[in-house]
């Protein structure tokens, strides 16, 4: 007889803790839903976005076949005039220098990250953090040291790239990038890893702001080309 | 009473499977939802998201008509030599602009910061108050910059030697800084001055800045060899 009243007391508890459990997660949806529907006008401007997000990529991977086929051309077409051949050579080194082609060659990898030490053993939190102006800072030093090339997170560094912050992450060329940051620069080995003397501006991120700084050279750097569009509108070209 | 009991038993595993089935359901559509919700941005960041998106594709769809032209123009005057010169000649240029190579002109700002001397409160402008300008003026969509004469290029440096000398493109240059740069002159001059501006910042601060629309900004070439020896 106890062991009967031991076995429905256990059945009752359990069956309490799952209805209780159902009633939870059913709230829980009701309320997401009701987030969600509230934010039906959020929902059509999120696929707006995407949509023009998407025709934009698809735009870009049309111009860069046009792209091809306009140097192709411009081959053709140099082809039996060393003077053209000569233009030809011209505006394919041109494309290397300005970014709009991939480029290879010997440099510096540096990554930095923001720092992760407690926030509550500094006075100022937000040194620990890699802010834009640490970014524009460093690229500005790799400059210096003769880069010739330099991206950041995959975004090539071109004439018009500025490096500002938005909120928690740093845009570059309108995409949104956020810590670890991976600087990439093809110059000399040597003069690019002098960034990384003491008293430097490496050496005082990591020594005073305590980021995670980490400098290394590199015989094959790989620099992809600018993924957006050079379209000068201002500029007039009366000559 | 055996039987009984079996019967109950499966009874009471049925309803246990039930009730975990349904849990589980009910996990997976919360978790669900919470993606969503981590896409969800607030509207107004989504609609600047979307502005920014569609210029961005109108942007591509102008150079795309463009070039589409191009192609065009090339196959059609293949067999001249002369107009195929023409063209390879125009499309040299326009990379010679892109590396500054060339004057340029159109319209845009001028800005004229007067450094402040002597003052053992206020430190004079240094290269990073020059840099952060630059880096704002790129954000407005500047498409040529000069400072004192020296043209910003892709790879410009400006650099701070000794904490008092600044250094453009490895060349030295004396306050006061005149700037210029060609753009939309409203989107350039807002974006530096208004709250949190860096030429509003600078004013605040006591630096005598001024800023002058203008439609017809002159900005000289770069004076250097636009050489590499490393990229390939």
């Amino acid at each position: 007889m106890t062991n009967k009243k031991i076995i429905s007391l256990v059945l009752g508890i359990m069956c309490f803790a799952l209805t209780a459990g159902i009633c939870i997660q059913v709230k829980t949806v009701n309320n997401t839903n009701s987030k969600v529907s509230k934010n039906y006008e959020q929902n059509n401007l999120r696929a707006e976005v995407l949509k023009y997000k998407e025709k934009y990529d698809n735009l870009l991977r049309e111009l860069e076949e046009i792209d091809e086929q306009l140097l192709k051309e411009i081959d053709k077409a140099a082809a039996n005039n060393s003077e053209l051949e000569e233009s030809n050579k011209k505006i394919i080194e041109g494309n290397k220098v300005i970014g709009l082609s991939e480029v290879n060659g010997t440099g510096v990898i540096i990554t930095i990250s923001d720092s992760e030490i407690d926030q509550n053993s500094v006075l100022d939190s937000s040194d620990l953090l890699v802010h834009d102006k640490d970014i524009l800072k460093i690229v500005n030093e790799l400059k210096n040291a003769g880069a010739e090339a330099i991206s950041i997170n995959g975004q090539r560094v071109i004439l018009t790239t500025s490096i500002v912050c938005g909120g928690n992450i740093i845009n570059i060329n309108g995409e949104k990038i956020g810590s670890p940051f991976e600087i990439k620069a093809i110059g000399l080995p040597e003069t690019l890893a002098n960034l990384n003397r003491p008293g430097g501006f490496l050496n005082y991120l990591q020594e005073e702001r305590k980021l995670k700084v980490n400098l290394k050279k590199d015989n094959n750097v790989n620099i992809p080309k600018y993924a957006g569009v050079l379209n000068f509108k201002h500029i007039k070209r009366d000559k | 009473m055996k039987k009984g009991k079996i019967t109950v038993a499966i009874t009471i595993t049925i309803t246990c499977f039930a009730l975990t089935t349904v849990m589980f359901m009910q996990f997976k559509i919360v978790k669900e939802t919470d993606i969503t919700s981590i896409e969800t941005m607030r509207e107004e960041e989504l609609r600047t998201e979307l502005a920014n998106w569609k210029q961005l594709y109108n942007e591509a769809d102008e150079q795309y008509q463009e070039k589409s032209e191009k192609l065009k123009e090339y196959r059609e005057k293949q067999q001249s030599t002369e107009e195929s010169t023409k063209l390879i000649e125009k499309e040299l240029s326009q990379i010679d602009m892109y590396l500054g190579k060339t004057e340029v002109q159109g319209e845009g700002i001028i800005i004229n910061i007067k450094d402040i001397n002597n003052d053992e409160e206020i430190p004079p402008i240094s290269a990073e108050d020059l840099l952060v300008i630059v880096d704002y003026l790129k954000l407005a969509g500047a498409e040529a910059i000069s400072i004192n004469e020296q043209r910003i290029v892709n790879m410009s440096d400006i650099v701070y030697v000794n904490n008092s000398i600044i250094y453009v493109n490895q060349q030295r240059i004396l306050a006061p800084y005149v700037i210029n740069a060609i753009g939309d002159s409203v989107t350039l001059e807002s974006t530096l001055l208004g709250n949190g501006g860096y030429v509003e910042t600078l004013k605040n601060i006591g630096f005598e800045v001024d800023i002058q629309r203008q439609n017809k900004v002159i900005i000289p070439k770069y004076n250097k060899e636009i050489g590499h020896k490393y990229i390939q």
